[in-house]
């Protein structure tokens, strides 16, 4: 049996905090972790260092709440959903009935790089509804911008509140829809600047040359190597699955390396697509879905022109 | 020309002049000559037409009369049927090393025009498996080849399917698969990727290597790429054998697909 907000829901229970003082947050997740503790529930901590330790200074010394540690969690959401879906069914496994996450996700994602975590946010309310998951996403909204915010209310189907209620969000749109938006994809200042490289058509091979060869020592070789694996992937999926002229770029800056492939097509249909492995072998699914593994941003971008992925590896951070 | 890391004296010489093929056959038997070793000139035609492609070859007739030199009509090299049976014919130049040496020669050296051989694709696959196999014993032994294919009789796409076997080739593939050496069962150069996966697969199973002590060593120091799709196929045949396939790369990229893919059946070993 579930208990708690999500008592009688099947599947995955998604919230969003967004709070405005530590008491509020505090309001919001002490009785939930507390209660998920009380049901013998796997409850999980997933907050960044401040907030992890002001939970932990507020719950009663010895409360079994898993705190995970943080770095690399949040740092690609396809991976991110990789470990939770591993973590989430090695919970099932062990016979849990209920599982409760709180999670936020760090600042640094919630500017250049927020339009992945926005299908993230999105696209998770299909890839853990297999599971019996009530999690809740924290947001600040002093610190968060309104962009953002609008993208929160529409990913996640409900707010919860310090007084203990969950109310729905009025602009929560199912994943399949949100995904398959048109969403802006913040130009790079580098794309100002001419390409290092153009080509059109080129073939996967001179693709991964073209990248080797820009290579100024800026990225460390497992990086490099991953870019070059990345966009092999996304030209052989813009020149067979696209419509010509596929159009690749290339900027090379001092602290990173931006790619990126354009074809005249509508992109993939899938919207899930670089986000979780198509299991049903659609095609091209899986070199997008490395990819977003294998970079620490893929954007993708769909206008008039056509279906745009942007790679960058490197640091992905630019001010917006 | 593309080249793997180890070489041992196994080319495929894609050509569409038969004039340069002749003066390449020329220099090359001549240097097998000058380093004490028997030659053979194996082609289309009887012997006097072999011998004409010779002409510019020093000392041709002295060189024939001692039978350091032998014109071998292709007929004959191999004798076939329609289709090269691949041990077979192994075992033949195996025996023609062998009766070198015990003649005195250092080695056996042979320039081979194999066009008329592999015009089906029965006898390509045929002849692409028979390749690997002489890949072997060449590795091993002192016994080199070239093989060379007619570019305006076969497709590029067939030269590929014979040029992949070859450690050395001048061929237009971006991989090759060909006899590994320590342990390794066979060695691995080039780029693996969505244009070339199925010629890897059908080049994996022709080759065909075998697991020893439960493990398919791969020597890929030379192998600059591989996609999943590539390392999928290499899960597949180490799980026919019942196997782990052990790839050793300087590229950490494949130990990170083989993770993300979950690939139990591949183990990749970073050799910087």
């Amino acid at each position: 049996m579930r208990t708690g907000a999500a008592a009688g829901h099947v599947g995955y229970y998604h919230e969003a905090i967004l709070y405005d003082s530590d008491e509020h947050l505090l309001a919001v997740v002490l009785p939930f972790l507390l209660g998920g503790v009380e049901a013998g529930e796997p409850t999980v901590v997933g907050l960044a260092e401040r907030n992890a330790e002001l939970v932990r200074r507020a719950l009663p010394t010895g409360t079994e709440v898993t705190f995970l540690p943080g770095g690399d969690l949040y740092a690609r959401p396809t991976a991110a959903i990789r470990a939770y879906r591993k973590l989430l069914g090695s919970y099932v496994a062990e016979g849990a009935r209920q599982i409760r996450i709180v999670g936020e996700l760090p600042p640094a994602v919630l500017g250049a790089t927020w339009d992945w975590w926005a299908r993230y946010e999105s696209a998770i309310n299909h890839a853990y509804d297999d599971f019996p998951l009530w999690s809740m996403c924290a947001y600040d909204v002093g610190a968060t911008p309104s962009r953002v915010l609008a993208d929160v209310v529409r990913t996640h189907p409900r707010v919860a509140m310090p007084d203990g209620s969950h109310v729905p969000t009025d602009g929560y749109t199912e994943p399949a829809a949100y995904l398959a938006e048109r969403r802006l994809m913040l130009p790079d200042p580098v794309e100002r600047t001419a390409p290092a490289v153009e080509l059109v058509d080129p073939a996967p091979a001179q693709a991964r040359d073209a990248v080797r060869a820009a290579h100024r020592g800026q990225l460390p070789a497992d990086h490099l190597d991953d870019l070059v694996v990345s966009v092999s992937e996304v030209v052989s999926n813009a020149l067979r699955h696209g419509v010509p002229p596929v159009r690749m770029r290339l900027w090379s800056a001092p602290d990173r390396m931006v790619v990126t492939v354009q074809d005249r097509g509508p992109g993939p249909t899938d919207p899930y697509a670089g986000l979780l492995p198509a299991g049903n072998g659609a095609a091209g699914g899986l070199g997008l879905w490395i990819s977003h593994q294998s970079c620490n941003h893929v954007a993708l971008h769909r206008d008039a022109d056509g279906f745009t992925v942007r790679l960058t590896a490197g640091n992905p951070y630019f001010p917006v | 020309m593309s080249t793997s890391s180890t070489t041992y004296g196994h080319l495929c010489l894609a050509y569409d002049d038969p004039a340069a093929l002749d003066a390449r056959a020329v220099a090359h038997l001549a240097a097998g000559l000058a380093a004490g070793e028997q030659v053979w000139l194996v082609g289309p035609g009887d012997p006097d037409a072999l011998a004409g492609r010779l002409e510019r070859l020093p000392g041709r007739d002295a060189a024939l009369s001692r039978r350091a030199l032998r014109l071998v009509p292709v007929e004959q090299a191999y004798r076939h049927d329609e289709v090269v049976d691949p041990e077979k014919q192994v075992r033949a130049y195996a025996a023609a090393t062998r009766d070198a040496l015990a003649a005195g020669y250092t080695g056996l050296r042979v320039v081979a025009e194999a066009t008329t051989l592999v015009r089906s694709t029965a006898q390509r696959e045929a002849f692409a498996r028979y390749e690997h196999l002489i890949d072997r014993w060449m590795r091993r032994h002192p016994m080199s080849a070239i093989c060379a294919y007619d570019r305006r009789e076969l497709s590029d796409a067939a030269i590929a399917e014979l040029a992949c076997m070859h450690p050395e080739t001048n061929a237009d593939v971006l991989f090759r698969l060909h006899a590994g050496g320590g342990d390794a069962v066979a060695e691995l150069g080039g780029e693996l990727d969505p244009s070339n996966h199925r010629l890897f697969a059908a080049a994996l199973d022709r080759a065909d290597p075998r697991p020893v002590g439960g493990r398919l060593v791969l020597e890929a120091a030379g192998l600059r790429f591989v996609d999943h799709r590539c390392l999928l196929h290499l899960r597949e045949h180490a799980r026919r054998h019942d196997a782990t396939a052990v790839l050793r790369t300087s590229r950490s990229a494949a130990a990170r697909l083989v993770e993300l893919l979950d690939l139990s059946e591949v183990r990749v070993e970073v050799v910087r």
